[in-house]
């Protein structure tokens, strides 16, 4: 174990890594290690000690932290201004069996973002720009501190979701939003998985603003303290101030009668089990994520739903299914081919329960022509492969 | 503006080299006439020309891969040109480089309302999204001004903004996929209806990448419901300071207005003049404010931005009350360009970034550069995002003019790194901003990105001589520091 309070050391350790022919494993609080693949190392790279706030100008929109710094301060410290990070990170430690919610650090190097993502963006639109050292042990920066900025390639995009891969970044900083006034969540029972995507739609095309929309089977509502006798709901939350978010609610139940309406805080906690992915903890098997098409999903539940003993919901409008199902190959190979057979997006394997991970590859595996654009882009970061070497594919 | 030497060997094989490229192309369309090439000599950055060795305008992704397999074999260097809009020089030829135009790549493929996304090829327009959609009450966020005429290939290029991104985000934010041609020639496909990439963001560093990694043959667009309501406030100050304070009170309020504008004293009267949209003449600052959502949101936003600006010291203050009159508000500033122009024979346009905390020093720091040169400057700035665009004026028929108004400009993109801002907010480095990288970036910080870009084009064959000051050769940028007298992995391939 190296432990490192700075850049300055970790160029160190890594040049060091770098001479002596080894690998490392990058890690704070270690909450998401069971992501992706097992990593070849000699020994790990501890970059705990990088925390604190650095800057924070509410009205600038612009927070700069260290990567190492907790999410639960980093949260408390936007509440205190009474904004956030419009992209709503999950915190997955119960169902991944962790401490805690992790560090910034960990949420941008997976690019973590919850059910907000569908209308306000990813953790990846809102790292505006990082300090890090690369795999070749130099330091280097990206971006800047400012919200509008097209100067040079956007290291940014590439850092976030690269899970360590490329380089130990130290001070981040991210465009913050205010958070809204209130939000509440509209209910509606629907007869299937394809009812309820095209509810979605017509919701999206009315100008009543929904911020997140996620679907849940009947039964699996039931447990959250749902009760309708469909076999599908679609949940629709409004956020902003709230004479607008009364009015909207008014609107939209004007046009759909059959809907219901659920208070502040039952939509706060409800979103909340939703982002953390909460309804599947229990659930026996693995847990996978998939990223689809919308309008696919329905097409990719019926092509899997009677092979396998599963439970599902879906985030983003549908375009964000998180599936629990049985260990082994089987489940990630048929959700793959679903996925392929309706389109583009990717199906990742979240919670292992049995080694699944040695049958099958957790992220989805690469083209041979993306696979060797990967391995060059990882060559051009770290040659040697110091960093995280085969966390997401074998040799990156 | 040095750009790299050209290859005498390929500009003496001009004339087999367009046999060749006539011969990938199935309708033959190549321009080489002196003529046909002078028609893409330059792009928006007009002080720049230079005649293409030829230019090459394919009809089908496959016809761009063969002509970039071509080029790759052969070490032809290559422009990517979309509507030719770029502010900084990203499409100007070179005289060894085919220029690949992708005009002809212009029709929307598919409308998808329930994916709510548009996918289309990269000759579009910016604004003819939004006209495809608008009937069915959607529009494509992203607005840069040359809406009418750039294209979304080169919104990806350049990841272009416009007067909405403080609330919409720029082209990064509104992509959902690509597909690109490498140098090599082959063709990827990155993102699509779907969100998020599930490995490297390679989509994410496409955006902005200036045609400096691959050819964009194809987008998909992220489309959204169009606002029930839009109303916009005009807000007269007598200081600066006070305006840009009044911005930041908005946002510390918790408003995030689709757009906060502001314009100088200078600007205000060269608008006015030219458009009538009623701008308070004797201003030193003006803002305009556009809120957008539901009408019982917008009404109430209205009345707390208005007492945030009567707080603020405004000496005067309008609210639309009809779509006739918001469009009159915004027709000084759309024009401003224009009217600049019709007080001064040439002017540059500038596009650094600071903390918007930071403007009234900015302010300061410019009426003395203006003395310094002794020219002139207007000044409209995305004032929510704390991007500006100072226009210089100047006289190119007046000699030293020209030199003295990019001096000054360049003198404007080193105060704004200084103040812990950034040389380009949404015009790209290009050419113009070139040889400025340096202030912001360390030689390590640009060696990395090179590195990056010999991972797409380790030739350097793809746009050579934009964004980057110097070139080092893959090679080179791939050689390790020994450390402690070892050279790790001696036999390893570098690149």
């Amino acid at each position: 174990m190296i432990k490192v309070t700075g850049l300055e050391d970790a160029a160190v350790a890594i040049a060091d890594a770098m001479a002596n022919q080894q690998h490392l494993s990058v890690q704070s609080m270690a909450t998401k290690s069971a992501l992706g693949r097992d990593v070849s190392y000699d020994s790990y790279l501890d970059v705990s000690a990088f925390t604190g706030i650095k800057d924070y100008q509410p009205d600038e929109l612009i927070l700069t932290v260290r990567a190492g710094t907790p999410m639960h301060e980093v949260e408390a410290e936007l509440a205190s201004a009474n904004q956030m990070l419009a992209f709503e990170a999950p915190d997955l430690h119960k169902l991944l069996g962790a401490q805690s919610a992790g560090t910034i650090g960990g949420v941008l190097a997976t690019n973590a973002s919850g059910p907000r993502r569908l209308t306000a963006g990813a953790a990846r639109d809102y790292l505006l720009g990082f300090d890090a050292i690369s795999g070749r042990g130099e330091r280097f920066k990206s971006g800047g501190k400012v919200m509008k900025n097209v100067t040079g390639y956007d290291l940014s995009k590439l850092i976030c979701g690269s899970y360590g891969t490329l380089a130990v970044f130290d001070e981040v900083t991210f465009k913050t939003l205010p958070r809204p006034e209130t939000n509440i969540s509209l209910l509606f029972g629907c007869e299937d998985m394809t009812a309820a995507v095209a509810k979605i739609a017509s919701v999206f095309a009315s100008p009543h603003e929904p911020n997140a929309a996620a679907i849940l089977p009947g039964s699996m509502a039931a447990s959250a303290g749902i009760d309708v006798p469909e076999a599908m709901v679609v949940i629709i939350r409004l956020e902003g101030i709230d004479v607008s978010v009364t009015d909207r609610a008014l609107h939209l139940l004007a046009a759909d009668p059959s809907g219901a309406e659920i208070d502040e805080n039952s939509s706060s906690a409800l979103w909340q089990r939703i982002r953390d992915v909460e309804l599947l903890v229990n659930q026996p098997g693995d847990v996978w994520k998939l990223s689809c098409a919308p309008a696919a999903a329905p097409n990719i539940i019926a092509a899997v739903q009677n092979h396998f003993d599963m439970t599902f919901f879906a985030d983003w409008a549908g375009g964000l299914l998180w599936l629990a199902g049985p260990s082994g190959a089987s489940f990630g190979t048929a959700l793959r081919t679903a996925l392929a057979n309706n389109g583009s997006g990717y199906a990742q394997l979240v919670r292992d329960q049995a080694d699944t991970k040695t049958v099958i590859t957790p992220f989805q595996p690469l083209s041979s022509a993306h696979y060797a654009l990967h391995k060059r882009i990882k060559a051009a970061f770290d040659p040697l492969s110091v960093l995280n070497l085969g966390r997401m594919h074998d040799g990156i | 503006m040095q750009m790299p030497e050209p290859d005498q060997s390929v500009i003496d094989r001009r004339d087999t080299i367009c046999r060749d490229l006539r011969n990938l192309t199935a309708n033959h369309c190549v321009v080489d006439s002196v003529e046909g090439r002078r028609a893409y000599d330059a792009d928006g950055l007009a002080a720049y020309r230079q005649l293409p060795l030829a230019v090459v305008l394919p009809e089908t992704v496959e016809e761009i891969a063969a002509v970039m397999k071509y080029c790759h074999r052969e070490g032809i260097k290559v422009v990517p040109r979309g509507s030719g809009t770029s502010l900084s020089g990203g499409a100007l030829p070179l005289a060894d480089a085919i220029l690949v135009g992708l005009g002809k790549f212009n029709r929307i493929l598919d409308i998808d309302y329930t994916n709510r996304c548009v996918v289309s090829q990269p000759g579009v327009t910016n604004l003819a999204i939004t006209h495809a959609v608008q009937a069915d009450g959607f529009y494509y966020a992203p607005d840069p001004s040359s809406q009418i005429a750039c294209s979304v290939g080169g919104n990806v290029a350049e990841n272009s903004g416009g007067v909405h991104c403080l609330k919409y985000g720029l082209t990064t934010n509104n992509l959902l996929g690509i597909e690109l041609v490498t140098i090599e020639g082959e063709i990827l496909r990155l993102g699509g209806k779907h969100l998020d990439a599930g490995d490297y963001d390679l989509m994410g560093v496409m955006t902005g990448s200036e045609g400096l990694l691959g050819v964009v043959s194809e987008v998909t667009l992220r489309i959204l419901q169009k606002p029930a309501t839009q109303r916009a406030l005009l807000v007269g100050f007598d200081d600066t300071g006070s305006a840009a304070e009044a911005v930041g009170d908005v946002i510390a309020a918790g408003i995030i207005p689709a757009g906060m504008e502001m314009m100088d004293g200078l600007a205000i009267n060269a608008a006015e003049d030219f458009a009538n949209a009623g701008y308070p003449r004797g201003a030193a600052a003006l803002l305009i404010i556009e809120l957008d959502g539901p009408e019982i949101e917008v009404n109430t936003l209205i009345d707390r931005v208005t007492r945030i600006m009567d707080t603020a010291g405004a000496s005067s203050l309008k609210v639309s009350n009809s779509e006739e009159e918001r469009n009159l508000f915004w027709a000084g500033r759309k024009s401003a360009f224009p009217a600049v122009g019709r007080i001064s024979p040439d002017y540059l346009c500038m596009d650094g970034t600071i903390p918007r905390r930071r403007l009234p020093d900015m302010m300061v720091r410019m009426a003395s550069l203006s003395q310094k040169y002794g020219l002139r400057v207007a000044n409209v700035f995305h004032a929510g995002d704390g991007n500006l665009h100072p226009l210089i004026l100047f006289d190119a028929n007046e000699a030293d003019e020209l030199r003295r108004a990019e001096d000054f400009g360049a003198d404007i993109l080193r105060a704004c790194v200084e103040m812990g801002g950034v040389l380009t907010g949404e015009h790209g480095v290009g050419v113009e901003k070139r040889d400025l990288m340096s202030i912001q970036f360390t030689e390590d910080d640009l060696k990395q990105q090179q590195r990056l870009k010999c991972a797409f084009d380790a030739g350097h064959l793809l746009n050579p001589g934009k964004v980057f000051p110097h070139l080092h050769r893959c090679a080179e940028l791939g050689r390790l520091h020994v450390h402690k007298g070892k050279m790790p992995f001696p036999d390893l391939p570098r690149f």
